[in-house]
């Protein structure tokens, strides 16, 4: 096991040095002139230009660039935005909005993905079985931003019952409604898993077994149903950890949250390198360690898994 | 054993005169399609167990027999429905009855022990976890013994018994105390042959099994007087634990370690230690009827006669009742004293065993009799000797031309030398020996079977000549060649001529390829013939293997267990190869299906004057169809001889073992 765990954080080294890299070459391949679109429509000064240039290491070959900030980025600095803020003070702002609002989103999801699933996946073939999975159908078929806007539209506006946006420092009920949009996807996705697991683990042979042993329909259920069940659900749950911050992105736009997503998104636009590929060096490493979370919690879960 | 034989005897005697404990009257089952047809599994069946009796309902797949025995447990499948007739345990009516009724009965009153140990116990939970729920369900007192009312009536009736004290179980806690109790009381008491009277006590007292009585009773037996005795068990025998209990029960099942084993998974566990502990399961809460279905049909042969033997002695001290389920007609006779044959969801015939086996009345129950592999005595007569070809005089002539052309290419077609394949373990420095220096060779047109258990090595020698896996040293020689030489052109030759035929037709079928697709692919890949005679040699092969054209566009999900195999042979025959390597080729089939395909593969053989290395682990089998045995154990060759040699004149101590354990090897038959 101690070895397995030294293998694996080992070779998270390539995995973060090859993202960081193309997201790197990405950036640096975007079309347009970073320091010339910061003049906006006065005329370009060629010698600040010059300087701006070489203060930010503009002029050097590419993967000089991106060698100078690998090498700072081992000492946590991450360098400076356009407008003189350190990139670490700007992410320190960023992702505790986010933090909070993927973990909302994620309790959101599992709670309700987990219970909606195995009501359908108990009582396949009855009315409400029905209704879940068209609203699950629903949820996965149509875009976030749709149901987002729509949902801000209806619960925001019109009823007034939660605030529209966000706003700078937001509290729960701020992102009450952004939580169950960013959530909403995942949880149709754990709903049908936890429903096709029920239904199959309903039939296996054990289950039979274990009736047959005189135990409670009750019991049958908690301790050979759902607990056999719950083993690829959780593997998604944590899996989907990471892919929830890096998906608030279209979320913390539509409700105006100040979180990575909405960072980021600036950042791209005004193309710079630092900025964008400190944030997602982050994402990757939240995304490598939930997964690694995960194959450890798979083995606890399921013991004919053993690492080797 | 013997002891016990004669109480089951006297049991069966005595309890038949009264009422009956499990009484099927006119069952009716149903099934209901997607397409809301109603299907009948079972109709108008009747049977009956009386307490203490080993019933046993015969019949192939989809005869009923499960469906009927899962109706009694109230544990039918799907859209099953008993729709008619009734169901009587201890005289209650259980039809009708619903689910929350129906947990009170199970466990305590019926016991399971299913089909497949490898599907049946869940992954996730420890064994001794298992085996705990079972005790827990049913709120068992796990510090002593709960006897069956049978047992309860016996023991009333011969010792004068018990205080319910008396059944206290031994707890490991107590065991050192209690042994050395009775080591120093017997000291005293100056007791001849003390060692070896303690070795026997430290055997049989299995805390969490053996109860005060029976160590008083040893007690008194191993020379010590009553008082004594019984103050020792008394002092020293004051009820076990749950872990205890769990342990006892799992080492009654015959499983050894049992504590340890207790905390393993059941992937760590072997296919019959896993059955073993379904049988600790099964009896965990002392169930006056234990239903056993197909208990050990996916076992070996050896493994399943020491599991059958076992539960037969445990259910005979419990004084349970078994209603077994089997498709082998002589495992059936061997082990029940009444027989219920069911053919297409009906009894066609019930009556005690040597009775049903010896005067088979229901043309089905003869049929049956013929095809059971552990009863037939004799290799197959092919077709063609049995005269049905019209053109005999004419294939001779051919037969002979064909049988010079052999001695000029020699007479043997695949030579093995000295064949030694290692495997590395995983943690372990030392080599494991799949195979150990094994030389054998297969004589053009005839049959040479390998026998042995699993683990014996028997599917790595045939990967090795179908070159799948390359040996560690030694040589296959095909056609005098050395195969590890072939390259190229000339080894896909090679894979034209000697072809596989693979245990589970499930699994070897491509499920996306339609039956064409699968067998013309490897016409395809060896580039034989255009799209039309494709299409001709298809039909031709399938003809081959009596089976219609209309199945070519079908997909195998949509075929038998038997259909599937025999496209699969004809897979196989499509290339024409010289030699057809089947490893387990019949094993998964069921008897009667086992049985045409085995008269397929010998017509063929005769026709074609094929070359077969025959893999199986069921010497039954081995008597249908081979003409030489080789029977190998831990991976080495222990005898080969002629098929009627090893029969009649086994040499070795271990081939002896294998032909013991063919279910009904030993029955008379007696056939009109």
């Amino acid at each position: 096991m101690g070895k397995y765990l030294l293998r694996r954080i080992l070779q998270m080294i390539p995995v973060v040095i090859g993202t960081t890299l193309l997201i790197y070459a990405l950036v640096f391949a975007l079309p347009g002139d970073p320091v010339a679109a910061m003049f906006g429509d006065k005329p370009i000064n060629q010698s600040v230009a010059a300087q701006i240039r070489s203060e930010y290491n503009l002029d050097k070959p590419f993967i000089v660039q991106y060698l100078i900030f690998l090498k700072n980025a081992l000492t946590l600095n991450f360098g400076e935005t356009f407008s003189h803020q350190p990139v670490i003070d700007v992410m320190g702002r960023a992702f505790p909005v986010t933090i909070k609002l993927a973990i909302m989103a994620f309790i959101f999801e599992a709670i309700f993905g987990v219970v909606f699933g195995i009501i359908s996946g108990l009582k396949r073939g009855k009315w409400y079985d029905s209704v879940i999975l068209v609203v699950s159908l629903l949820l996965i078929s149509v875009p976030t931003f749709v149901f987002g806007f729509v949902l801000q539209y209806f619960v925001g506006v019109k009823w007034g019952l939660l605030p529209v946006t966000a706003g700078s420092n937001p509290g729960f009920f701020d992102l009450l409604m952004p939580a169950s949009v960013l959530g909403s996807v995942s949880m149709a996705y754990i709903i049908r898993l936890t429903r096709s697991e029920v239904s199959s683990n309903m039939t296996e042979d054990y289950v039979r077994t274990a009736r047959a042993k005189g135990m409670s329909s009750k019991s049958v259920t908690m301790r050979h149903i759902l607990r056999n069940s719950m083993i690829p659900v959780v593997t998604y749950l944590g899996t989907d950890i990471g892919a929830l911050m890096g998906g608030a992105m279209v979320t913390e736009r539509i409700f105006n949250i100040n979180g990575i997503g909405n960072t980021l998104y600036q950042g791209i636009l005004r193309g710079e390198g630092p900025l964008v590929v400190s944030i997602v060096t982050v994402l990757v490493l939240v995304f490598v360690i939930c997964n690694l979370v995960v194959d450890m919690l798979y083995a606890v879960l399921d013991p004919r898994i053993r690492y080797a | 054993m013997t002891n016990n034989d004669t109480v089951a005897n006297g049991a069966v005697k005595k309890e038949s005169s009264t009422s009956p404990l499990l009484e099927v009257k006119h069952l009716d089952v149903e099934f209901t399609t997607d397409t809301g047809h109603a299907v009948k599994a079972v109709q108008d069946s009747s049977f009956t167990v009386y307490p203490g009796q080993w019933v046993a309902i015969v019949g192939e797949s989809g005869s009923g027999k499960s469906t009927s025995a899962m109706s009694v447990l109230g544990l039918l499948p799907g859209t099953g429905k008993v729709t008619g007739g009734s169901i009587k345990l201890h005289g209650e009516e259980l039809v009708g009855k619903s689910q929350k009724d129906y947990e009170k009965l199970r466990g305590t009153e019926m016991g399971l022990v299913p089909q497949d140990p490898m599907s049946n116990l869940n992954p996730v939970w420890r064994i001794g976890t298992q085996v705990k729920e079972a005790l827990t369900a049913n709120n068992m007192d796990v510090s002593r013994e709960k006897r069956s009312s049978l047992s309860k009536s016996l023991s009333n009736a011969e010792v004068e018994l018990k205080k319910s004290d008396d059944e206290l179980f031994i707890s490991s806690a107590e065991r050192e105390g209690l042994l050395a109790a009775a080591k120093k009381a017997l000291e005293a008491a100056h007791v001849a042959r003390l060692d070896q009277k303690m070795e026997n006590f430290s055997e049989t007292w299995v805390a969490g099994s053996q109860t005060r009585w029976l160590v008083a009773q040893d007690l008194v037996k191993a020379g010590l007087d009553d008082d004594t005795a019984w103050g020792i068990a008394k002092e020293h025998v004051t009820g076990s634990s749950m872990d205890d209990r769990i342990s006892g029960l799992l080492s009654e099942a015959g499983l050894p370690e049992a504590s340890t084993r207790a905390r393993q998974f059941p992937h760590e566990f072997s296919g019959g230690m896993r059955q073993r502990a379904l049988i600790a399961i099964g009896l965990a809460s002392r169930p006056d009827l234990l239903i056993a279905d197909e208990p050990t049909s996916a076992l070996d042969v050896t493994v399943q006669k020491k599991i059958l033997d076992h539960l037969r002695t445990l259910t005979d001290s419990l004084g349970t009742a078994v209603l077994f389920i089997t498709h082998d007609l002589g495992l059936a006779a061997e082990r029940a004293q009444h027989i219920v044959v069911m053919y297409h969801g009906r009894v066609v015939e019930s009556g005690p065993s040597l009775e049903v086996l010896q005067h088979p009345q229901h043309p089905y129950t003869k049929r049956l009799v013929n095809a059971a592999p552990s009863l037939a005595s004799q290799r197959i007569i092919s077709a063609k000797q049995r005269g049905e070809d019209a053109d005999e005089l004419d294939k001779l002539m051919e037969h002979h031309a064909k049988g010079e052309d052999i001695l000029e290419r020699g007479e043997h077609i695949i030579t093995v030398d000295h064949l030694t394949r290692e495997f590395k373990l995983p943690r372990k420095k030392e080599m494991f020996k799949a195979v150990d220096d094994v030389s054998f060779s297969v004589k053009r047109g005839t049959t040479l079977a390998i026998v042995g258990e699993s683990g014996s090595g028997k599917s790595t020698v045939a990967n090795m000549v179908l070159r799948l896996l390359q040996p560690t040293s030694g040589t296959v020689t095909y056609e005098g060649e050395d195969i590890s030489t072939f390259q190229g052109a000339k080894l896909l030759d090679f894979r034209k001529h000697v072809q596989p035929v693979f245990q589970n037709p499930y699994g070897s079928l491509d499920p996306m390829y339609s039956i064409y697709r699968s067998i013309e692919e490897p016409l395809r890949i060896h580039k034989i013939g255009d799209r039309k005679s494709r299409i001709a040699r298809v039909r031709e092969l399938l003809d081959m293997v009596e089976l219609p054209e209309s199945v070519m566009g079908r997909y195998p999900n949509e075929l038998s267990g038997g259909q599937r195999q025999r496209i699969a042979i004809a897979r196989a025959m499509a290339l024409d190869p010289d030699v057809i390597i089947a490893d387990e080729a019949v094993s998964a089939l069921d008897v009667l299906v086992q049985d045409e395909v085995l008269r397929l593969l010998n017509d063929l053989q005769a026709e074609r004057g094929l070359s077969y290395l025959f893999i199986t682990h069921d010497l039954a089998v081995v008597r249908q169809i081979a003409d030489e045995v080789v029977v190998m154990q831990n991976g080495r060759l222990v005898e080969h001889a002629t098929t009627d040699e090893v029969f009649d004149h086994p040499q070795m101590q271990y081939t002896r073992d294998l032909l013991d354990a063919i279910p009904g090897g030993k029955l008379q038959l007696g056939l009109d």
